[in-house]
């Protein structure tokens, strides 16, 4: 009951979001291992997040409370420590601001994969669900990244009504990839290299990533040399 | 339970927008009215079709999909003239709700029964034991028909009862434990869907309509056991049992309902000398809704009845009277209805006293002219606690009960104890509100900040935001009282601060906006409205509300209210909202009014409330504008 009320409250917070700002931030280093930071700023929806929160039930879906979102976090946390190859979990909720940062270290970048696979397939996976968990998003070796987006997450996002979606349109989806080696060159050609020519950042709208996923999609060849 | 509905709602928006009055028939669709009902809202068919008539009705778009609905999808050439129904007869709409069970449904003309059927098409004809009834059931609906009116009625025994019932039969045939587990066997959607019960659970209530074993037990003083404990209820399950259980007491309270109206031929309106009244009425619509048993019959007075039953009776007797009763017109350029709240003699006393209060005419300088909606509320609390302690006290004293009598020993402490003068000249009871409309709002936000080298941190950036804008404000005469308050507040938080003229509280609403506080001339604000706390603490001088309203506020009684739906529509940001919705307002706009609500002095009987909608646009009369609304609406949603 608790995962379907925070569930809920997620697709509202979509519903209602005037603005939603995701940056997904990747480190990779040569040895495959890294960090992954994951952050969504839903400060700008604050107060149609906390009318929200003021009522218990919503267009006859009940509303969670501050307490079961925190449980359920709290769950992810727990469940994402748990994985082969997860190191360091912290989960950072800021309810004032409705501010939520997720870090974590990894061995590798198949485990990092697996291991968010499986987290979000035990909480979303369900007999009639299309959502597709073998496809990876990051492929690596060690000259090179191939990443894109989780083909969950687009679905999760496709599966809002038309008019829900509408409004992801003012959101902005931050993709930024990190090495410790300069960076050769890139395929996407909206991609911008920072200056110290080790990360690739990538910035597109919300409501466009969920039509077009491809827009996230990047390969990135890495230079031997270190700096 | 769904076709219930839906033919309430079908018919409901029939007879709203058709309307009759009766003549030349000796019993007439309100004579059926069963005295359990407690509200009763009456559709005058004549008086509205003289305004609008049926072959005008019927062309209306909306009407279409109603007469499809009536007819099962088929017109064939079918309209809603050709239904069955007694246009010439009321439409009488009743619920009521006792301590064993609700009932609803209403009660209507028939003036061709076998095309009544067409509409009533799942309805099967059953034996009927009483002479001249007609009996006709669908699921637990009934449809009866006795001479020319028919009654469609439900009758369902309150949850509480049915599950002590179970549970005392449960617990009798040897079981331990009352299961707490039915709900995962019967998810609450399927158990409440009238198509879970199938044929089997129907037949056995087969004798429904038999009433002569009712008509015996009430000849022979019987009739306080709910069930009959057959040999079949012994191999139930907790759930069987329950349906069971259910369904026993649906049928005796049924049968209790049709004896009082076929065989004793007591009806609510024979009982009921106000609503005889109503029912003489020439208005388009009368309601009525009889407060004292509601609240008498309701679940927190069964708790008195068990645990304190002479303070029941006593309690019993000052609602006794207590009665909302009105009329609804459809005039040229407005829609009026016309409300009497009727009280007995000791509630009536303490309402006398209650909205006995001078107008603080210092409340109108808050209110701007342009301000879509706005009330005042005029009453002097401190007479009514006054009265209301010399009525209920004695009641109380009366009680022989050590718990109520240590509970008045100390109401007198405290009423001894306390400062009344300082309670009541700080919170005096009246005050106002207004709905300024839309404004923007700054709202702080976070950003993310990136450097050359993409690494990030968070900056606090401000934005505007659309927020609904509100004032409440509250009368006194002591402004020293929150002053003391609002200070301590603000040693205690640094968010509360005195700015000059007013107070602010920052993040006060939804964590996120400012609330301000506007504490001098004798009146303590409340308000979301910056401009209101920055610029005009005194008063919005020259742009406050123009003396017209002033003077119809004034003259109003304990209560006022004025919405200018116009005004209020056009607030709303068309740009936040779906296509459709915008299209809705849109729609509304076109064809909105200005609504007010006045009342009169307060007596010991009654207080008078008139609610007036005069609308905008040139119609012939107010059906026309009703109906060219709904007609909008529905063109606008399909």
């Amino acid at each position: 009951m608790k995962q379907k009320s925070v569930i809920v409250l997620i697709a509202l917070v979509f519903c209602f979001s005037s603005c939603i700002e995701v940056l997904d931030d990747i480190q990779i280093n040569t040895d495959g291992t890294g960090t992954l930071k994951y952050n969504v700023n839903l400060s700008a929806s604050k107060v149609k997040i906390n009318s929200i929160l003021a009522l218990d039930s919503l267009e006859g879906k009940k509303v969670p409370s501050l307490e079961e979102i925190k449980a359920q976090i709290e769950k992810f946390k727990t469940a994402l420590s748990q994985q082969d190859g997860i190191e360091g979990v912290e989960i950072e909720a800021d309810f004032e601001n409705y501010l939520f940062k997720l870090k974590c270290d990894f061995t590798s970048v198949d485990l990092l994969q697996k291991a968010v696979k499986t987290v979000v397939e035990k909480e979303y996976r369900t007999e009639n669900s299309n959502l597709n968990f073998d496809l990876n998003w990051l492929t690596w070796n060690a000259e090179k990244l191939e990443r894109s987006i989780p083909d969950f997450q687009i679905k999760k996002a496709q599966e809002l009504k038309p008019e829900e979606i509408e409004l992801l349109k003012s959101g902005s989806y931050i993709s930024i990839t990190r090495f410790d080696r300069n960076i050769k060159n890139y395929s996407n050609a909206k991609a911008m290299l920072s200056k110290n020519k080790m990360a690739v950042m990538l910035r597109e709208n919300a409501y466009a990533v969920t039509q077009n996923p491809k827009l996230l999609e990047n390969t990135i060849y890495l230079s031997p040399e270190k700096p | 339970m769904r076709t219930f509905i839906r033919n309430i709602q079908c018919l409901t928006v029939i007879f709203f927008t058709v309307f009759a009055v009766n003549t030349g028939y000796c019993q007439s669709s309100e004579d059926f009215i069963p005295r359990t009902a407690v509200s009763v809202f009456s559709i005058n068919n004549i008086q509205i079709l003289q305004k609008v008539s049926l072959d005008e009705l019927i062309q209306y778009e909306f009407m279409a999909e109603i007469q499809q609905e009536l007819f099962d999808g088929s017109t064939a050439g079918r309209s809603l003239k050709d239904s069955g129904f007694d246009f010439d007869q009321k439409l009488n709409i009743f619920f009521g709700k006792g301590e064993e069970f609700e009932v609803a449904g209403f009660t209507f003309g028939i003036k061709d029964i076998d095309a009544l059927f067409s509409v009533f098409d799942d309805f099967e004809e059953e034996k009927s034991s009483m002479e001249g009834v007609r009996y006709f059931r669908s699921y637990f609906n009934h449809l009866l028909v006795a001479d020319k009116i028919g009654i469609l009625i439900r009758v369902d025994p309150v949850e509480k009862l049915v599950k002590g019932e179970t549970d005392s039969i449960w617990l009798s045939r040897g079981n331990k434990f009352v299961p707490n587990i039915f709900l995962d066997e019967y998810p609450e959607t399927e158990y409440e869907d009238e198509e879970y019960y199938d044929d089997e659970e129907m037949e056995d209530t087969d004798d429904l309509f038999n009433v002569e074993s009712e008509i015996d037990q009430i000849e022979n003083g019987e009739g306080d056991q709910l069930i009959d404990f057959n040999e079949d209820l012994q191999l139930k399950s907790y759930n069987e049992l329950r349906d069971s259980v259910f369904a026993k007491m649906q049928q005796k309270f049924f049968q209790e309902i049709c004896v009082d109206l076929f065989i004793l031929r007591k009806n609510l309106k024979d009982e009921d000398t106000d609503l005889k009244d109503l029912m003489k009425h020439d208005s388009e619509g009368v309601f009525y809704f009889d407060n004292s048993r509601n609240v008498v019959q309701g679940t927190n007075f069964s708790y008195f009845r068990s645990m304190f039953p002479t303070l029941h009776k006593d309690l019993k007797e000052l609602y006794k009277g207590n009665k909302i009763v009105g009329d609804l017109y459809l005039k040229d350029d407005a829609i009026s209805a016309e409300i009497t709240a009727k009280y007995g003699q000791a509630l009536g006393k303490v309402y006398q006293k209650m909205n006995d209060s001078k107008f603080d005419k210092t409340i109108t300088k808050y209110i701007h002219q342009e301000s879509p909606a706005y009330f005042s509320y005029n009453v002097n609390l401190r007479e009514a606690y006054e009265e209301a302690y010399k009525i209920l006290i004695p009641v109380l004293k009366e009680q022989k009960n050590s718990r109520i009598a240590t509970n008045v020993l100390a109401v007198e402490l405290i009423n001894e104890f306390i400062n009344k003068d300082a309670i009541f000249d700080t919170y005096k009871g009246s005050m106002f509100g207004t709905y300024n409309g839309v404004k923007k709002v700054t709202v702080k936000k976070l950003e993310f900040n990136y450097d050359e080298d993409f690494n990030y941190d968070e900056k606090e950036v401000s934005y505007l935001e659309d927020m609904p804008i509100f004032t409440l404000g509250f009368s006194t005469e002591r402004n020293d009282i929150p002053e003391k308050v609002l200070r301590q507040i603000a040693n205690m938080t640094s968010e509360c601060k005195k700015m000059g003229d007013y107070w602010i509280f920052e993040n006060a609403i939804f964590n996120s906006v400012p609330l301000y506080m506007i504490n001098k001339n004798n009146l303590f604000i409340f308000t979301n409205d910056e401009d209101l706390a920055l610029n005009h603490s005194d008063g919005f001088g020259s742009e406050k509300l123009a003396r017209k309203q002033v003077k119809e506020m004034k003259k109003s009684g304990f209560v006022y209210a004025n919405i200018d739906w116009s005004k209020m529509l056009k607030t709303i940001p068309v740009e936040i909202l779906e296509t459709k919705q915008a299209d809705i307002i849109s729609a509304l706009s076109g064809q909105s009014g200005n609504m007010i609500l006045t009342s009169s002095k307060t007596s010991q009987q009654k207080t008078d409330f008139k609610i007036d909608y005069m609308f905008e646009g040139d119609y012939q009369n107010s059906s026309k504008y009703v109906l060219d609304l709904i007609n909008s609406l529905y063109i606008v949603l399909h």
